[in-house]
């Protein structure tokens, strides 16, 4: 048998007050691609960044091709080919697709960045994940979906003999997921070793050949080959007992009076003609492929963006909404970003102050005086009935885990005591238990009065959550489903819909 | 990151705990400073001649206290992830017309001294106003307004200086506590007061530090944060325009060269002191004795026979140490996971 690419042998990292990693072990051999699974927490990312030289294992011996190693930086661990796409977005929004897709390897000639070749080494890696991307367009203006790609085009490009993925397919849509799977076919092909975390349990199964799973820190079970398992036993071992995904069983139906209606409204971003209705303890779903311009509408519709036409009426009156302020004192209105690092949450800040910075202004005495204490005690039962598991409620939001981050997330708009409530990705990065979790909350929080408008990617979610789906695609509302909760019945309803709103599909009839 | 996951439920206990250790670990950002200055004050006590002198204390501990002022002047906008370079443009504008009104128009001082301000904090929400409207960055906006105020001032002031001042005025500068500490350190205690209790008790402080940590977030969770912006930068032109008033007292005269050099002086006392230049997190008591730190560094060594351009390039020298070495423990910190 070959020699594994990576091995990672009673890896233990401690760090103040926790331990992150308790006698873990890895073997990751040419050619496959391995899973590392496990609950959020349960110690994936620390063992990436080990491999990774961001962390220096506490105990625990790194070998790379058999040779034990000591990673001092990334940058060593790149040079010994290790290649890696992080769960945190490492682009530089300034500059060009072609720069950030070659940053490591910019090519040169007498010493000066040869733009010509940069360009067109960067199409081949566009071309070979089948991106239709300018070279040449600044990184900010892309798409989250599009960002994640180019994440994984460059760490190809970088030619790794070991490639680690974590949650690549996170954002982006299925299709995009197949050509990302082709890809890395070919690349176990050539003898790339390829390690691939996911939360979807259906990707691994395609996908990988061996399995590890890490819970609390340990191993759940080590290099399983994939025939050896199957769904059931992949969740007991991450979380410990059996089916951990509870069904959420039925609702009934909503009739109550209608809490927001948008009537023909359209929107700076290119929304045209949009029309739905939103009842008082109602959760509305709205699916759509990536840029059918459902989070840019609930940016419009919280006022961080500007509307061009058309009403909105809450309870019945128009509401005139130009800025967040207004969305969230006049109308309770609020939103959960899809995106908790870049404008969804203050990770450098205290758990206290996010979930506080909603309700300053209401918990103020004169003068807006806002003690410390004052925080705590309002923002403290909401930490409390969300179980969020932090040390205390002066951590760093940081230091938590993507799972108690979105609880947070939420937490800070149920303490504003919103009436219209919209929830953008509410599980992306999050692991499963907390994912049934966060669905089972977004019921409950419904259940109080509250409308809940809920965008999800993932299609099973949004069966699974939604009363009723609204169908967006191309900055427009396709459709408009009861919703029956049956997967089977409700998923080519609305495919059918996108596809034949498609204005593909349009020219092509 | 999935650093923290303790598993247990959390009691209150734990959470007193967590308290008492987030105080400390506060205290201990400043207690390295303090550390610092005690020791620059041991040495000199005992190698720079006349050092405890009770008129070189006096001045050491004058110059400090306007220097702690203009530190709070940029602390203020730096909380924003923000500059105000213009900083001592504001407070030349704000004294010439102070002067102006003391002594030309011969209005009372008080209302001289409010008019001083009253500028200072326009000038400053002009900028902030500036930066608010274009959206540009605010070391380009206020690079341009440091230049339109100063060359504003010169125009005006073309006659030069405006000296003799009433002792009335002047007097603030020449009350002495114990026969060396100086009454302006009264005024900067209570301004650094103020400050701290702004952003660690009401609502406007803890906007800002949103506002600074994350501009996007802070406004999709209903900040006004273009109202922050606006407001902070009228307090730094307030506190430019203070700093200006204190050293005005000390001169005796409104002078042209007033702010000519306080760039890196306004800098280094805040981020000596911990607060960060991206935005987000800022220590009142840090930059106090940031500038307690510049001030008895300077008096030292021009006390032990050190050059002034040898003076200029120690404190440069400090700045680039400082960041470093903050740098440094963030990069340490970070590979321990914390």
């Amino acid at each position: 048998m070959s020699t594994p690419a990576i091995k990672i042998e009673h890896a233990t990292k401690r760090f103040p007050g926790v331990l992150a990693l308790d006698d873990a072990h890895l073997e990751l051999r040419p050619g496959e691609i391995h899973a590392l699974l496990g609950e959020n927490g349960a110690g994936k990312s620390t063992l990436i960044k080990i491999i990774t030289g961001v962390h220096e294992p506490t105990e625990g011996t790194v070998y790379v091709d058999g040779q034990p190693t000591v990673f001092k930086s990334p940058h060593d661990a790149m040079g010994a080919g290790i290649g890696a796409v992080h769960q945190e977005r490492n682009l530089i929004p300034r500059f060009s697709v072609a720069e950030n897709i070659m940053l490591e390897a910019t090519p040169t000639r007498a010493g000066q960045v040869d733009y010509p070749e940069m360009r067109r080494q960067a199409q081949h890696w566009l071309a070979e994940l089948d991106l239709d991307i300018d070279p040449d367009l600044p990184v900010h203006r892309l798409s989250v979906a599009q960002m994640q790609l180019l994440e994984i085009a460059r760490a190809l490009s970088l030619e790794s003999k070991i490639l680690l993925l974590d949650e690549p397919t996170a954002s982006i849509t299925d299709h995009e997921v197949q050509v990302l799977f082709t890809f890395l076919r070919k690349l176990k092909e050539k003898g790339v070793a390829i390690l691939f975390v996911s939360h979807k349990l259906e990707e691994v199964f395609e996908i990988c050949d061996r399995v590890t799973v890490l819970r609390d820190g340990r191993n759940a079970c080590a290099s399983v080959p994939i025939e050896e398992l199957n769904r059931d036993r992949v969740v007991a071992h991450m979380v410990g007992r059996e089916n951990a995904l509870s069904d959420l069983g039925h609702r009934a139906e909503v009739d109550a009076p209608v809490k927001l209606e948008l009537k023909d409204v359209s929107t700076v971003a290119g929304h045209k003609d949009i029309n739905f209705t939103a009842r008082k303890g109602e959760v509305l779903g709205f699916y759509g492929l990536v840029g059918a311009g459902r989070s840019e509408l609930a940016r419009a519709l919280i006022g961080a963006d500007k509307m061009s036409g058309g009403q909105v009426l809450i309870d019945g009156v128009e509401a005139k909404i130009p800025n967040v302020q207004t969305a969230l004192r006049k109308y309770r209105m609020g939103y959960v970003s899809e995106d908790r690092k870049g404008d969804g949450l203050i990770l450098a800040h205290s758990v206290a102050e996010n979930i506080g910075v909603t309700i300053w202004h209401k918990i103020a005495r004169l003068g807006g005086f806002v003690s410390d204490a004052m925080q705590r005690a309002a923002v403290g039962s909401y930490v409390d009935r969300l179980e969020v598991k932090t040390p205390s409620l002066r951590q760093r939001l940081g230091n938590l885990s993507g799972g108690n981050q979105q609880k947070v997330s939420v937490a800070k708009w149920l303490a504003a005591q919103t009436e219209i409530l919209i929830i953008d990705e509410p599980t992306v990065g999050v692991d499963i238990r907390t994912k049934g979790y966060l669905h089972k909350l977004i019921w409950e929080v419904a259940d109080t009065g509250v409308t809940v408008l809920v965008i999800s990617s993932d299609m099973p979610e949004i069966v699974a959550v939604a009363d009723r789906l609204i169908v967006m695609n191309e900055m427009a509302v396709v459709a408009d489903l009861p919703n029956t909760r049956n997967y089977d019945e409700m998923s080519p309803r609305i495919m059918d819909a996108i596809v034949t709103s498609s204005s593909d599909y349009k020219e092509s009839a | 990151m999935t650093a923290t996951q303790l598993e247990t439920d959390m009691s209150p206990p734990d959470r007193r705990g967590a308290a008492f250790k987030d105080m400390l670990s506060r205290l201990a950002k400043s207690a390295g400073l303090a550390l610092v200055v005690g020791l620059l004050i041991f040495v000199f006590v005992n190698w720079a001649d006349g050092f405890t002198g009770k008129f070189n204390l006096f001045n050491l501990t004058r110059n400090l206290s306007v220097a702690a002022v203009v530190g709070f002047g940029m602390m203020v906008v730096l909380a924003l992830g923000h500059m105000n370079l213009a900083l001592g443009s504001t407070a030349l504008a704000s004294v010439m017309i102070m002067g102006w009104v003391m002594k030309v128009a011969a209005l009372p001082v008080p209302v001289a001294v409010g008019c001083g301000l009253a500028v200072g904090t326009f000038l400053g929400l002009i900028n902030g106003w500036l930066i608010v409207k274009t959206k540009l960055h605010s070391f380009i906006i206020t690079l341009a307004t440091a230049s339109m105020f100063l060359g504003a001032v010169l125009i005006v002031f073309r006659a030069g200086p405006i000296s003799d001042l009433p002792r009335e005025f002047t007097g603030i500068s020449k009350t002495r506590y114990f026969g060396w500490v100086s009454g302006m350190l009264l005024i900067t205690a209570v301004t650094g007061v103020v400050l701290g209790v702004m952003y660690k008790f009401t609502t406007l402080g803890r906007q800002m530090l949103a506002t600074g940590a994350n501009a996007d977030a802070a406004e999709l969770s209903g900040i006004p944060v273009n109202r922050a912006i606006l407001i902070a930068h009228g307090l730094s032109g307030f506190l430019a325009a203070l700093a200006g008033v204190m050293f005005t007292a000390r001169q005796g005269s409104a002078l042209l060269s007033t702010g000519e050099d306080w760039l890196l002086a306004s800098f280094l006392a805040p981020l000596l002191g911990g607060t960060l230049l991206a935005g987000g997190y800022v220590s009142v008591l840090g930059a106090f004795l940031g500038a307690m730190l510049v001030g008895i560094l300077q008096n030292g060594l021009v006390l032990i026979g050190v050059p002034d351009f040898w003076v200029e390039f120690v404190l440069g020298l400090t700045l680039l140490a400082t960041v470093s070495l903050d740098r440094l423990r963030e990069v340490i910190s970070a590979r321990r996971g914390n």
